[in-house]
C-alpha cells in the first residue's frame, strides 16, 4: 500500500532525532538534509521540522538545466544525479521552501530524497522511523483521511498542505492541535 | 552552430530556408564538415581504410542521435539560459582553469572520494585516448605509410608529420595506444563494478539498466579489442576476422547508445564550465540582497532567470508581502515557511538558526 510522509508539526519537541537519523541513511554520506526550526525562540520552545515536501510539480526540477533532479515513480523528488549535476544552483533559488543544500567542493546539490532506498520498498524514511513524538509519520491515504475526520473542525480549517503551501505536495502537513486549542502531551 | 537564423528568416531567400529546422541544419553542417575533413585527410579519398567502414556508418548514426538528444535538451528554458549566457562568457580568464579542473582532472570527483576519482580517471581518459585514435583512423585523418623500409610516415590531415622508426618508442605507443586505453578502461570498470557490488549505498540506489549496462558495454568493447591483439600476436591471426566484427558491433552499439543513457554525461559535462562562468561573472556584477535579512546570496541575473523560468512553467511564488520566494535567502525562506505554518512571523526574528547539523 502506498504510504506518504505526514507531518503533525506542533508535536515537535526539538530533539533533532530526525536530523541525526537523516545522516545515517544510505546515500546521505553522514550529512543531514532536513531542518528543525524554533518558531519563536525568545518566547517559547515550540519547534517545527522542515524537509523537502516533494512537490507534485517541483520547481527545483523545472529549473534544473541538466535534468539532474528526477522524479521517482513513488512521487519522491530525488537528489541530484551525481553525474548530471553541473553545479549551477538554480534549484536552491527555485525551491519555495529553501531545501536543497549545495556542496561547493563536490560541485553537487543534495536534498531530501525521501530515503528512496527505503521508501521505494514501503519502508518509512529514516526521520519518520525515529521521530519520538509522532511529528513525522508514515501513513496511507486512508489513515490521513481518518486523521482529517478526527480533527474535523467544522470551520474548513483542516490545515493540510494546499492552502498554506505553494502547490500540491506529496508530503502532507498538518497543524490540528493548535487550531483546536488542544494541548498535546508527549 | 546556428547564428543568424532570426535576422535572415524573413527574407525568404536565406540559405536557412533550405533546412526544415535548426536541428536539420546543424546535422547537415556536421556531416558536411566530416566529409570535408575526410576528403582532405584521405588525400581525396585515396587512403580510406575500408576495414573501418562500419565505424563510419555507426558514427554518423551516433551524430543523429546526439543532435536529437542535445537539441531536445537545449530547448528547455533553464538549459537555454545557461548555454546562451555561458557561451557569451566563454572567454573569461578563468575558463581554462575551470575547464581543466572539471573536464581534465575531475577535481570535484576527487572531493567525492579518491577511489571513485581514480576509477573515473581510468575510464574517462581511457575512452578519450581510444576516441582520439579511433576517429582519425576511421575518417582517414591519420594514417601510416611506409616509403622507406623500416620507417613509418605518420600522415595527419594529408600532411606528412613525421617519420618514425618502426621499432621505435613512438611507433610502439602508436600501435599499442588502443591496448593501453583498453587496459585503463578495464581497470576502471572493474573498480566501478567492485564498488557497485560492495558498497551498500550504491547497491540501494543502482539499477541494472541505468548503472550497470554502460559499464558492461565498455567492458565488452575493451575485452573484444584486447582479444584482437591477442589473436594477432599469440594465435597468428586465427579467429581475428570474426572477432573484429564482434568488436565493431560492440563499438557501434555503444556509440549509438551513448547520448541516451548514463554515458550522456560525457558530451553534456562541458555545461558545468558554462554554469561556473555564469555564476562567477554575474556574481561579480551585482548580488541580490535577501528581502528579509539583506544578506547577499545570489547574483541578480540568476535570481531573475530562475523567476522567469518558473514563470514559463506557470509556477508563481509571489507572496502577499510583496516578494517572490526566490528573493529570500535560503534560511529566511525556510523560516518564512515556518511562519506560514505557525502564523507567527518567525522570519522577522533576528536570531541565527539553531543547531541544524545534528551534532549535539
Amino acid at each position: 500500500m502506498k504510504k506518504r510522509l505526514y507531518l503533525e508539526l506542533e508535536n515537535c519537541i526539538g530533539c533533532r532525532s530526525c536530523l541525526a537519523a537523516c545522516t545515517q541513511c544510505g546515500g546521505h554520506e553522514q550529512r543531514n538534509r532536513n531542518y528543525v526550526y524554533d518558531v519563536n525562540p525568545f518566547v517559547n520552545r515550540q519547534t517545527m521540522p522542515l524537509m523537502c515536501l516533494h512537490c507534485v510539480n517541483p520547481a527545483c526540477a523545472r529549473s534544473c538545466p541538466a535534468q539532474a533532479i528526477q522524479i521517482h515513480e513513488t512521487g519522491a523528488v530525488l537528489s541530484a544525479l551525481v553525474e548530471k549535476c553541473i553545479g549551477c544552483q538554480n534549484c536552491t533559488i527555485a525551491c519555495p521552501y529553501g531545501i536543497p543544500k549545495f556542496d561547493t567542493e563536490q560541485n553537487l546539490m543534495y536534498k531530501c530524497d525521501m530515503c528512496i532506498d527505503r521508501s521505494k520498498d514501503g519502508i518509512p524514511p529514516m526521520c519518520a522511523s525515529v521521530c519520538p513524538s509522532n511529528t513525522i509519520q508514515w501513513l496511507s491515504d486512508e489513515e490521513i483521511e481518518a486523521k482529517q475526520r478526527q480533527f474535523n473542525l467544522n470551520n474548513g480549517k483542516w490545515v493540510t498542505s494546499m492552502p498554506y503551501l505553494e502547490g500540491e505536495t506529496n508530503v502532507k502537513v498538518n497543524l490540528p492541535g493548535i487550531l483546536q486549542g488542544v494541548t498535546k502531551l508527549f | 552552430m546556428q547564428t543568424n537564423m532570426s535576422s535572415q528568416a524573413k527574407s525568404g531567400r536565406s540559405i536557412n530556408d533550405a533546412f526544415a529546422s535548426h536541428f536539420a541544419k546543424s546535422v547537415f553542417l556536421t556531416i558536411v564538415g566530416l566529409a570535408v575533413l575526410t576528403f582532405i585527410g584521405t588525400r581525396m579519398f585515396t587512403h580510406i581504410d575500408l576495414n573501418l567502414y562500419g565505424y563510419m556508418v555507426g558514427t554518423i548514426v551516433f551524430i543523429g542521435g546526439f543532435f536529437y538528444r542535445f537539441i531536445a535538451w537545449g530547448e528547455r528554458p533553464p538549459t537555454k539560459n545557461i548555454i546562451k549566457k555561458g557561451l557569451k562568457l566563454l572567454f573569461r580568464r578563468n575558463t581554462a582553469k575551470t575547464a581543466f579542473n572539471h573536464l581534465a582532472i575531475f577535481d570535484f570527483i576527487r572531493n567525492r572520494g579518491v577511489y571513485r576519482w581514480i576509477q573515473h580517471i581510468l575510464i574517462g581518459w581511457g575512452c578519450v585516448l581510444a576516441c582520439l585514435v579511433t576517429f582519425p583512423l576511421v575518417f582517414g585523418w591519420m594514417y601510416f605509410t611506409m616509403e622507406e623500409n623500416g620507417y613509418y610516415t605518420i600522415v595527419l590531415f594529408g600532411m606528412n608529420v613525421m617519420k618514425v622508426n618502426a621499432e621505435g618508442v613512438i611507433a610502439f605507443f602508436s600501435y599499442n595506444a588502443l591496448n593501453i586505453a583498453a587496459v585503463m578502461v578495464i581497470a576502471g570498470v572493474c573498480m566501478a563494478l567492485y564498488r557497485r557490488l560492495k558498497n551498500m549505498q550504491a547497491r540501494a540506489e543502482q539499477t541494472f539498466i541505468y548503472d550497470f549496462l554502460p559499464l558492461y558495454m565498455l567492458l565488452f568493447v575493451s575485452i573484444t579489442g584486447l582479444l584482437l591483439t591477442f589473436m594477432n600476436i599469440v594465435m597468428h591471426g586465427h579467429g581475428q576476422p570474426i572477432m573484429s566484427l564482434i568488436h565493431q558491433f560492440s563499438v557501434i552499439v555503444t556509440l549509438i547508445y551513448l547520448p541516451f543513457g548514463k554515458l550522456a554525461h560525457i558530451p553534456f559535462r562541458p555545461m558545468s564550465v558554462l554554469a561556473r562562468n555564469y555564476r562567477e561573472h554575474y556574481g561579480e556584477q551585482s548580488m541580490k540582497e535577501c528581502k528579509v535579512c539583506g544578506d547577499k546570496f545570489v547574483s541578480i541575473e540568476q535570481s531573475n532567470d530562475v523567476i522567469q523560468v518558473l514563470g514559463i512553467n506557470d509556477i508563481e511564488f509571489e507572496m502577499k508581502e510583496g516578494f517572490h520566494l526566490a528573493e529570500l535567502c535560503l534560511p529566511c525562506r525556510r523560516k518564512y515557511r515556518i511562519s506560514r505554518f505557525s502564523g507567527f512571523p518567525t522570519h522577522q526574528i533576528k536570531v541565527k538558526e539553531a543547531n541544524q547539523n545534528a551534532k549535539g
